[in-house]
């Protein structure tokens, strides 16, 4: 239903005098991803791997400055403002921040109604049982319309913005780590929530988050971003359980065990990730990756079908590993 | 629902307003302040040559607002405006007529000589002739002067604040949303602009100027906001560009709302809280303004009432020390008043009250 091809988004660094573009920060490099109607598709790396810009990108916050982004066949790529409008009520964006997210001067209601206004979608009455509509959905009494976002807690908070992404039906939700600024205690209930919207009204998720735990959670299949690239993209349960690119292996030694016990086993990284101004030659994991050889840091990899393991589980890396 | 919101404030200008209230020394001078302003609105019934009420042969005339009326209407013998006050003795003089005349408590116009044909001299304060605080130069009362001089600078800060801020707070948006090339050259036009030097414009302007069209309090405000809008363009140009990153402001942009939406629904709101502290200082940037630019003569043209005008005939006659005396304690109360209602204001409306680290 979505498919990304190539998607690349540079910033340019501008210095200088003249402000010229001397070099770009190559925030998303060449990523090609597809995404299937009603599944969630999980975006995992470090912070400044370029996860929350291609989700920014896919919502056409950013301008991408190369590659598609095919919504039902339409590249919405190079659209400008007024063609874009009829598809941006079918891919809707969530948050990380409650607090930022929301306007601190309009009521709920007033915040939850603006979908409709700016897509002109029914009357006065029309618009504030609609409003009382999501509340209810999102699990908020319906009295919450008159009051203002700073009389909510965290997890409320995250319910509206989740309640404004919905409003208009849309088809894909971004969400840019949406529950790691609330409680841990809150973050199962918000999620569930995620859950229980995508199986009412058949949401497709790209679930960007950090915590591979939470991402375990809700995701049919998971993408590992390293420095603006895919790594390695499976089936969740493949990813936790027989992982082949060695950057995805170390992500998964470090989830936190619950059993003190067990042996740790934890693959530890050195250095520090490159920045993505100036990314090393070749494989960008190579400076990092134990297993580098030459060939590594000359030739890159590209995606391929991993050996030996189901269909759908793609990995850039050379070898077999 | 949408309209309650409309008519209660929402409850976080509540909680600045009732902080605001509980500083002491900013609510006493804002309520100072209101009465004063208040009063100025109404000083045609405070301070006035005409009479707030006649009483003549039954009828009663409340000649205030109203249009002139000659001396013969009131059974004098005499054409041109009456003189109350001379009405009001005349009526004394006969109480079995019945007839009588309320004057305001400041029986004086600002622009009329007090004693005609007599010799100009500064005459000073007597509560016998009624001049509480004396006459100028040209014997015209100086709290009648002081007053309308109030209510002419408060015209003249109303109106420059709304201009100024007008043509700031629109082009500072509009730089800090669109950025780029267009910020840059408006910025650099502005630099350059704001390094005009302002005084030797209105030198300029005033020494140019027809003399139909003459200095007026109009002229005189286009220049002075021909020159001052600028500084607001900066606060706002970088208020912009922080809220404009901010996510309530993404969301709005991935619902697809038009750039007028975002600017004056989103980003004008939020920005516009902070704007508030601005303006007791600008009103009091702006009262001082002119009244140093009629001290210098190039303010308001004589005989329009104003502090400066007032100041300057004070310093000239030095053996007259009430003069200086009532404008220059006139200016610093109102000038201290506008400030710890502008610091109140910003204290009440500081953000780092809300938070829970202080």
């Amino acid at each position: 239903m979505l498919e990304l091809r190539d998607l690349t988004m540079h910033f340019p660094v501008r210095e200088g005098v003249f402000n010229r573009a001397a070099r770009f920060c190559k925030a998303v490099d060449g990523v090609t991803l597809n995404l299937h109607a009603g599944e969630t598709l999980g975006l995992v790396g470090e912070s400044g791997c370029g996860k929350s810009t291609l989700g920014k990108c896919v919502v056409r916050l950013n301008q991408p400055t190369a590659g598609e982004i095919l919504f039902e066949g339409t590249d919405l790529a190079p659209l400008k403002r007024a063609a874009l409008k009829p598809y941006r009520r079918h891919l809707q964006m969530v948050f990380q921040d409650p607090v930022e997210s929301l306007n601190a001067r309009h009521t709920i209601g007033e915040i939850l109604a603006e979908p409709f206004i700016i897509h002109g979608i029914g009357d006065r009455a029309a618009r504030a049982a609609s409003v009382a509509g999501l509340l209810d959905r999102v699990g908020l009494p319906a009295t919450a319309a008159d009051r203002y976002p700073f009389e909510f807690s965290g997890g409320q908070r995250q319910r509206i913005g989740l309640a404004r992404a919905i409003a208009l039906n849309p088809r894909v939700l971004v969400c840019d780590e949406p529950v790691s600024a609330l409680d841990v205690s809150i973050q199962s209930q918000v999620l569930n929530l995620f859950l229980e919207l995508q199986r009412e009204m058949g949401l497709s998720y790209i679930f960007i988050a950090h915590n591979l735990a939470v991402v375990k959670h809700v995701s049919d299949r998971i993408a590992i971003m390293y420095l603006g690239r895919v790594v390695e993209l499976a089936p969740a349960d493949e990813i936790y359980h027989s992982a082949r690119h060695p950057y995805t292996r170390a992500l998964i030694s470090a989830i936190p065990q619950p059993e003190p016990r067990r042996k740790s086993g934890r693959i530890v990284m050195t250095g520090d990730v490159p920045s993505p101004i100036d990314p090393p030659s070749g494989c960008p994991f190579h400076p990092r990756c134990p297993h580098a050889t030459d060939r590594c840091k000359v030739e890159a990899p590209a995606l391929r079908p991993a050996p030996n393991a189901p269909a759908g589980h793609t990995v850039s890396c050379h070898y077999d590993l | 629902m949408a309209l309650k919101s409309r008519f209660l404030l929402d409850p976080l200008t509540r909680k600045k307003l009732r902080r605001f209230r509980s500083i002491r020394r900013g609510y006493v001078s804002f309520l100072l302040l209101t009465t004063a302003i208040l009063l100025s609105i109404i000083a045609e019934l405070l301070v006035n040559s005409r009479a707030l009420i006649v009483h003549y042969e039954g009828e009663t005339f409340f000649p205030t607002y109203g249009g002139i009326s000659t001396g013969r209407d009131f059974g004098l013998n005499y054409d041109y405006e009456v003189n109350y006050r001379d009405l009001q003795a005349a009526f004394k003089a006969d109480p079995a007529s019945g007839n009588w005349v309320l004057m305001p408590p400041v029986p004086f116009d600002p622009l009329e000589n007090c004693y005609p044909g007599e010799s100009f001299r500064p005459r000073p304060p007597s509560f016998a002739e009624g001049h509480y605080l004396g006459t100028d130069q040209i014997n015209r009362d100086i709290l009648a002067r002081l007053v309308y001089g109030f209510r002419n600078a408060l015209i003249f800060s109303a109106a420059f604040l709304v201009f100024t801020y007008l043509i700031g707070i629109t082009l500072g948006c509009l730089m800090g949303y669109f950025g780029g090339w267009f910020d840059l050259g408006v910025q650099r036009l502005i630099e350059i602009w704001s390094n005009i030097p302002f005084l030797f414009v209105v030198i300029i302007v005033a020494s140019v100027i027809p003399a139909g069209i003459g200095m007026n309090l109009g002229v005189l405000l286009f220049i002075v906001v021909l020159f001052s809008w600028t500084s607001m363009t900066y606060y706002m140009r970088s208020a912009t560009y922080k809220e404009k990153t901010r996510d309530y402001v993404h969301a709005a942009e991935v619902l697809g709302a038009s750039t007028s939406r975002i600017v004056f629904r989103h980003i004008l709101p939020n920005v516009l809280s902070t704007l508030v502290t601005f303006i007791p200082f600008t009103i009091a940037s702006s009262i001082s303004a002119l009244t140093a630019l009629d001290f210098l003569g190039f303010g308001l043209p004589p005989p329009t009432p104003s502090w400066g005008e007032l100041l300057r005939q004070g310093t000239s006659n030095l053996q007259a020390p009430w003069i200086v005396a009532s404008a220059f304690s006139a200016l610093v109360l109102v000038l201290v008043l506008v400030t710890f209602v502008g610091e109140a204001i910003r204290e009440a409306f500081d953000p780092k009250k809300f938070t829970v680290y202080r």
